[in-house]
């Protein structure tokens, strides 16, 4: 049975007690901080609702009535109606899928790439470091919208290339960080012990390096979360990312632009969404930060 | 089993081995002495191949290293001074151990591994905490049972206790002085503290600058018959304080 | 009157199970001596020099019956008027000088910056005062050593610059926590010398905070063994053979001598100490 002190147990039975009570005790630590929880509760109803989207939403978000046309909010029509006549609420919430989809396949391809060229890098120092942070560099030095508009422009627009123009310039800043926490302890004895041992390089990488520089890029890119978002929609309000109709919050932002002083609501719906997303996201980094973050625990 | 001849270790521009020679026979435990500079951890970074630029010899059982080389893992392992930054703060006790078992694919991980938790004297239910969550000597323990994982002939110890209280350093010089006689282990031990030299210790060399003054067996140290100036000074500062 | 007094100090720290106390009830007054005070890691040594300089913040608790310094309250100072009194009228001196100094500011400037915040001193008269202070830790040549960095001196070199930087305010105490532990042994005499002769110049009280208990018992007028929070001895100077406790004897036991023949070294017998606690 699972209670309370036996996760908290001191001398835990079974390497699967020793891992459940270490995650207990970061979770307790986390939910000790209100601002990290609204940050939750933000994230878990952005997975509830992109999950649940059919379910949540009243109405079709690609179909309209244009006899229904730019309607304010209403009982009828929670956010009021768009210049095709479609529900802003529903948009929004089917919007929810597009960004979550975003912001997982940009997670997931540029964190791992990052990690690994930071570290790498990082480990064998001397001319494959120089390499590796003059790419590093070069990306790093380009605006990022600027790069992913001349990505998209490059591949053409539409979503996937979207993702994959953000993934490119995300990568940097995660390579950046690996790479210098990856040289704090390159000389540390526990590392110098394992190769004694006779590991090689990708093993002393793969299963001693990573794992330290994993609570970092985790927190930054919950942090950069925000940020990928605000991409997304600007390369949706350009038209670059995902294309009409799809329901995504930039370019909705964007199709509202034409009516922003008589009908506000078109435009700021969405906006309004895009805001309460990467502000969760923002909550959620920092109280993960000030958990995982080796520097400002205290020592047992 | 360790024979090092005309050791010569630069840093750049500036040489901190002078062509230090000695030998320590199989069995022995041989004790390297001096103030911080004097060298003598850069000969035990040279033996763990943790060292680019040196010249001259250094054999193993035998067998020469060769530069850029490291040691077979099975021949030789270390012991670090600082217990604090030589366990993965990320990793247990039972990851810590089970490590070079898995590099050398070695089978039956479990039982080993609590043979060397009895060993070094660590109960059985500390086997998967962390780090953090145990106090220095213990940690002492976890870094000389994972040094022992492969059954090395020959451990290195890098001022093994001279961060550990002195009660907690008792256990730690009675554990190293059973282990010796238990697995017939050769040390080689670095420390600036004479009287441990004289507690674990049968052979000592003297360094100072890059150079050995001299090399003495520990009787000489115990009786206060260094023949060395240099060697009485230390003598004398670690009577006086 | 002494300089410092205290009574039933407790600092506690709260832990998934319970606030823990790592100092348990300690009481001592100091005058104008170098009071020693030895324990092994956790028994609490450290963490009272760190009370007694206020530095111990949330989450601990830090209580005392009585925490008196020159006649003043301290559990009663605010942060502020605490951050007057440390530096001017009380000063610590840190394990490792490389962690206490400010790698890219110039040792002199350092030095005069204490100065600049707690006296109304001009640039000139600062810079005096900077080289005596430098000359008071035995640094020949002062105006050379004020013009580098801390990375540029020795590890002894670093932890006499660390102890004019608490001298020069001239400071009625001075707690020093594990002040020569980081230094190579022919360092250590030097140090040492040097905080003595400030005591007995200036009159200043010494707080020397050390897990070695020879080293304390050589120095300090008066020795205080501290075991898990509390003291367990109390030791006149040169005493350290007529000490009672069974802890202070096991600790004495357990340092290997240079003329070493035990086979085994005795070991502190913790279950048996904590049963007669």
């Amino acid at each position: 049975m699972i209670t309370r002190d036996w996760l908290l147990s001191d001398d835990p039975e079974t390497r699967l007690q020793a891992r459940l009570g270490q995650a207990y005790r970061l979770a307790r630590a986390l939910a000790r901080n209100p601002l990290a929880m609204v940050g939750l509760v933000v994230i878990v109803a952005l997975l509830v609702m992109a999950a649940l989207a059919p379910w949540i939403a009243p109405y079709s978000p690609l179909e309209g009535m244009l006899s229904n046309r730019l309607q304010p909010p209403s009982a009828l029509h929670w956010m009021g109606t768009d210049e095709l006549g479609r529900d802003i609420f529903s948009r929004v919430v089917h919007g929810s899928r597009i960004t979550l989809m975003i912001v997982i396949l940009v997670a997931v391809i540029a964190a791992p790439l990052g990690l690994i060229v930071g570290t790498v890098a990082g480990y064998y120092g001397g001319w494959v470091d120089k390499a590796l942070m003059g790419v590093t560099d070069v990306f790093l030095s380009l605006p990022r919208l600027i790069l992913a508009l001349a990505f998209v422009a490059a591949l053409g627009p539409g979503i996937e290339n979207a993702v994959i123009a953000i993934a490119i310039t995300a990568w940097p800043v995660y390579a950046r960080i690996a790479r210098a926490e990856t040289l704090t302890f390159r000389h540390s004895e526990f590392i110098a012990a394992v190769r004694m041992q006779g590991a090689s390089g990708l093993r002393v990488i793969g299963l001693h390096v990573i794992p330290l520089c994993m609570s970092s890029t985790i927190v930054r890119v919950t942090l950069d979360m925000a940020g990928i978002i605000l991409t997304a929609a600007g390369l949706g309000f350009l038209g670059l990312g995902a294309q009409p109709p799809l329901p995504e919050w930039g370019a909705m932002i964007s199709k509202g632009r034409a009516f922003i002083l008589d009908q506000w609501w078109v435009a700021t719906m969405p906006g309004f969404a895009i805001v309460v997303v990467s502000l969760g996201f923002c909550l959620f980094g920092d109280g993960l930060r000030d958990v995982l973050d080796p520097k400002q625990r205290t020592k047992g | 089993m360790i024979g090092i001849e005309n050791l010569t270790v630069r840093f750049g521009p500036t040489t901190v081995l002078h062509g230090v020679s000695f030998e320590v026979a199989n069995g022995e435990s041989f004790a390297l002495v001096g103030e911080s500079g004097s060298g003598k951890s850069t000969i035990l970074k040279a033996l763990a191949g943790q060292v680019e630029d040196w010249s001259g010899r250094m054999t193993l059982d035998g067998t020469a290293m060769k530069r850029g080389d490291a040691p077979h893992a099975r021949q030789v392992q270390m012991v670090f001074q600082d217990p604090y930054g030589s366990l993965h703060p990320r990793r247990s006790v039972d990851d810590t151990l089970a490590e070079p078992l898995a590099i050398h694919g070695i089978k039956g991980r479990d039982a080993r591994v609590l043979a060397m938790l009895d060993a070094v004297g660590l109960p059985r239910r500390f086997r998967f905490r962390l780090p953090h969550q145990l106090s220095g000597g213990q940690r002492q323990r976890v870094a000389i049972a994972r040094a022992l994982m492969l059954e090395p002939p020959v451990l290195l110890l890098d001022e093994p206790t001279s961060a550990l209280d002195v009660s907690v350093q008792a256990e730690i010089l009675n554990l190293l002085k059973g282990l010796r006689q238990e697995k017939h282990l050769t040390y080689l031990l670095v420390t600036h503290d004479l009287p441990v030299v004289s507690f674990l210790c049968d052979r000592l060399a003297i360094l100072r600058q890059g150079r050995i003054e001299e090399q003495a067996p520990v009787a000489a140290l115990r009786l206060g018959q260094l023949t060395s100036a240099y060697g009485q000074e230390l003598y004398r500062r670690s009577t006086e304080g | 009157m002494s300089l410092l007094s205290v009574e039933n100090l407790r600092v506690a720290f709260p832990s998934d199970h319970g606030p823990v106390e790592v100092v348990k009830g300690l009481s001592f007054d100091l005058g104008r001596e170098r009071l020693g005070i030895v324990g092994e890691s956790g028994s609490g040594k450290s963490m009272t020099g760190r009370a007694v300089m206020g530095l111990i913040g949330k989450p601990a608790r830090v209580t005392a019956d009585r925490l008196e310094f020159e006649g003043q309250d301290l559990r009663a100072l605010s942060e502020r008027q605490f951050r007057r009194l440390r530096g001017a009228r009380m000063s610590m001196v840190l394990q490792d000088p490389k962690f206490s100094l400010n790698p890219v500011i110039r040792i002199g400037e350092q030095i005069a910056e204490a100065l600049e915040f707690h006296t109304g001193l001009t640039a000139r008269q600062r810079r005096v005062k900077v080289l005596e202070a430098l000359e008071a830790v035995r640094i020949d040549d002062p105006e050379r050593v004020a013009r580098l960095f801390p990375h540029e001196v020795s590890g002894g070199m670093g932890q006499r610059v660390m102890i004019a930087m608490m001298v020069v305010m001239e400071p009625a105490l001075m707690i020093a926590d594990e002040p020569t532990s980081a230094l190579d042994v022919s360092v250590r005499g030097q140090v040492l010398d040097i905080m003595d002769d400030l005591v007995r110049r200036r009159g200043m009280g010494l707080m020397l905070i050390s897990h070695d208990l020879n080293m304390v018992a050589r120095w300090c007028d008066r020795i205080l063994v501290m075991y898990q929070g509390r003291i367990v001895e109390e030791l006149g100077a040169g005493q350290l053979g007529a000490a009672q406790h069974p802890y202070t004897r096991g600790l004495l036991a357990s340092v290997p001598r240079i003329d070493e023949d035990r086979d085994r070294l005795p070991v502190l017998d913790r279950a048996a100490l904590g049963a007669c606690q």
